[in-house]
């Protein structure tokens, strides 16, 4: 049972971790190597707001997801825009940015562990002998929830449509009058707002600290290629494929092994199906 | 002519011996350079950097150090080596290392490098260079000062003021006999992080608890960066463990630590190198839940105590300086380093690595936490637990809001409590 519960604890988490990253490639085929770092930065906004400028918790998570949405799309708006299409200078712009955000955090201060956000829910229950406490069940609700406002987003709105029209066949989306770069920037913005959502989630687990901002990117790659880069289903199937896999390890192997289970993943991915579980990217490649 | 010409040379080189000997007495009165390799993003990084200031200001204040018949004030060059960063490579240590030393002109290195794994690196590279160095901070390796002790003419200026592991799990053994007594405890599970010194200590008191007869119930080694402790902590639910040791110096700790409240594990947290419970600001960022955790901080002066007349001197001022209280380990030793450095240079009369060694090796000064001598064969400060015998360690509980030394006895402040759902 405790394997089933952590399991799936874990598994959502990657999925949190992972979703932003998925969307924003699915849609403007840019890999955002400044995941990571935005993860990070959405935490300290939130922090800031609620222990600079003494705003409520709630409001403090609010203006958080918003603002990470804003640096999201200007960091489309005025750096990423200019070397789109151009994919290793994708990664290293994007890359750039991640290092100015994180490093920047840590010149600023940020650093040690006492940068804590308050548990929305405190306390823990007993599920079938197993404890586990409020704040993981609402990830793991909040994880469910989003998945699902995503899915609703991308099939019945008209914004929504749009993005997975450019997901799925840009020229042709371009011929029916989206504006590709515009939905790049929304993708960004959303994306970015994802990253935050899973910030603010995960963080009042543990602390804030700059250096998870690298193992965040690791581990949303990682899901996102064994998924199929750009497919949100395959990140989500993917995640529980690794989330269990890594409790397994751990509870059968030892936990020393459990970060050796995403990278395995990657490797045998890229061996056996380099288009993931859900991926169409290489499957011309693959079938020849 | 050829006369005029003679003594307007003579002249000349006259002005030449005088200004070269003005430029070497100008050069001689310069600042005694010391080089701090530290990763100063993080506690054992920044709390040291901040006792090496104290203590330079202190000593510049007072007008320096006596180098034979002059006065040489102290100048501090910090490079941040980032090895307590996941994934940062030795070699960026050694680099901050060898630049310290060529480009900074360090005359000594004081602090790092912090991890065991780039210290043990950079023994040699001290070595080739003849520069003295003073550990102050992180590295626990017993390996460390057992090098100086094999091949004592290569690594002769490696010295080490801090406690290193073999004192730790002594120390923490001392503090489970008394729970053993007390409580009737017997089953102890081990958590580790995936680092030399951790895993070796780790292993160490695996083999003492089981030499002791304790029931050893598990034993987990987490990478760097694990984020989720859960079935882990379930484990040691499971197999009615009463402590679980924890060598951890990662951030994740604080999930650990909130993790094992949240599920209201029946077994004290004692951690060693537990870097997140050792900050004043543990308390806050846990919301309390970090209560009853133990941890140890190494060296007193870390944490309140009266262990010596100097101690709560040290802790005063440090807190008025910083506007926080000495954080962890690396606080007190890296202060007193300079203090043990200034009097090796001043009865050295000299700044030539030979003799500071030498004098160095003839220590014998009551500080901050205990009196301080050194091994003159391995170089490790010599351990007591009375002060007035020789450096002394501190572990901690977190009761009430409050960081409480409970060990050792000489300078406890207090006795270990038990979380009210370990009450029977």
């Amino acid at each position: 049972m405790d394997i089933l519960i952590y399991g799936t604890i874990n598994s959502v988490t990657l999925a949190l971790y992972a979703l932003g990253f998925a969307l924003v490639y699915g849609v403007s085929r840019l890999p955002n190597f400044a995941h990571g770092a935005i993860y990070v930065l959405s935490g300290f906004i939130a922090w800031s707001a609620l222990n600079i400028f003494g705003l409520n918790y709630p409001l403090s998570v609010v203006l958080a997801m918003i603002i990470t949405a804003l640096i999201g799309s200007a960091i489309y708006q005025f750096f990423l825009i200019r070397v789109r299409g151009m994919e290793i200078s994708e990664i290293i712009a994007s890359y750039a940015i991640a290092l100015a955000i994180l490093e920047g955090l840590r010149w600023k201060g940020f650093k040690g562990m006492t940068y804590t956000l308050p548990a929305f829910i405190d306390g823990s229950i007993t599920i079938a002998g197993v404890s586990v406490d409020y704040q993981r069940l609402l990830v793991v609700g909040a994880g469910a929830a989003l998945v699902g406002f995503l899915w609703f987003f991308t099939h019945h709105t008209r914004i929504g449509l749009a993005l997975r029209g450019m997901a799925q066949d840009e020229r042709a989306a371009l011929m029916l009058g989206i504006d590709s770069d515009l939905m790049a920037l929304v993708a960004m913005g959303l994306g970015s707002m994802l990253a935050a959502s899973a910030a603010l989630l995960l963080l009042p687990l543990g602390n804030i600290v700059v250096e998870s901002g690298y193992n965040v990117l690791i581990l949303a790659i990682a899901v996102c290629i064994v998924g199929g880069i750009g497919s949100w289903a395959g990140a989500v199937m993917a995640a529980f494929l690794i989330g269990f896999a890594q409790i397994l390890t751990v509870a059968y192997l030892g936990a020393h092994y459990q970060m050796v289970v995403a990278l395995l993943a990657i490797i045998l991915t890229l061996i056996l199906k380099p288009s993931g579980l859900f991926g169409q990217q290489k499957e011309l490649e693959e079938r020849v | 002519m050829v006369r005029k010409r003679s003594i307007a040379t003579l002249m000349v080189l006259g002005l030449a011996v005088l200004s070269l000997l003005l430029v070497s007495s100008a050069r001689a009165a310069g600042p005694i350079v010391l080089g701090c390799p530290l990763s100063t993003a993080f506690l054992y990084g920044w709390d040291a950097e901040r006792g090496f200031t104290l203590a330079v200001e202190e000593i510049n204040a007072a007008g320096g150090v006596m180098v034979g018949s002059e006065k040489r004030l102290l100048k501090m060059e910090v490079i941040d080596t980032r090895d307590l960063e996941p994934g940062v490579p030795v070699s960026e240590a050694l680099l901050a290392v060898e630049k310290l030393i060529l480009d900074k002109k360090a005359d000594f290195i004081l602090g790092g490098p912090v991890r065991s794994e780039a210290a043990l690196a950079a023994m040699p590279l001290l070595s080739k260079y003849k520069k003295v160095s003073i550990l102050t901070t992180g590295v626990l390796t017993p390996k460390y000062h057992a090098m100086v002790g094999e091949q004592y003419d290569k690594f002769k200026y490696c010295f080490r003021i801090h406690g290193e592991a073999t004192n730790l799990v002594g120390e923490i053994f001392a503090n489970f006999t008394q729970l053993k007594e007390k409580y009737g405890f017997n089953n102890l599970f081990i958590m580790a992080q995936d680092v030399s010194h951790a895993r070796g200590a780790a292993e160490i008191v695996k083999k003492v608890a089981t030499d002791k007869g304790w029931n050893v119930t598990g034993l987990e080694i987490y990478p760097t960066g694990a984020t989720d402790f859960s079935l882990g902590l379930l484990k040691a639910k499971d197999s009615k463990s009463e402590i679980i040791n924890i060598w951890m110096d990662m951030p994740e700790s604080a999930i650990l630590l909130k993790q094992w409240y949240d599920m209201k594990v029946p077994a004290l947290p004692f951690g060693s190198t537990l870097a997140a419970a050792e900050q004043p600001g543990f308390w806050k960022a846990t919301e309390g839940k970090g209560e009853y955790t133990l941890c140890n901080v190494v060296n007193a002066g870390n944490a309140p105590s009266n262990a010596t007349a100097w101690t709560m001197k040290f802790y005063n001022a440090y807190t008025k300086r910083w506007n926080v209280e000495p954080e962890g380990l690396g606080t007190s030793s890296s202060y007193m380093a300079v203090y043990v450095l200034k009097d090796a240079i001043e009865r050295a009369k000299s700044l030539d690595a030979d003799k500071v060694v030498a004098e160095l090796e003839k220590t014998d000064l009551m500080g901050v936490y205990g009196r301080l001598r050194f091994d003159p064969k391995t170089h490790q400060v010599i351990p007591a637990t009375d002060p007035k015998e020789g450096a002394v360690g501190s572990i901690l509980q977190w009761q009430a809001g409050k960081r409480v030394v409970v060990y050792p006895k000489s300078i406890a402040m207090g006795e270990i409590q038990l979380p009210p759902w370990m009450k029977k």
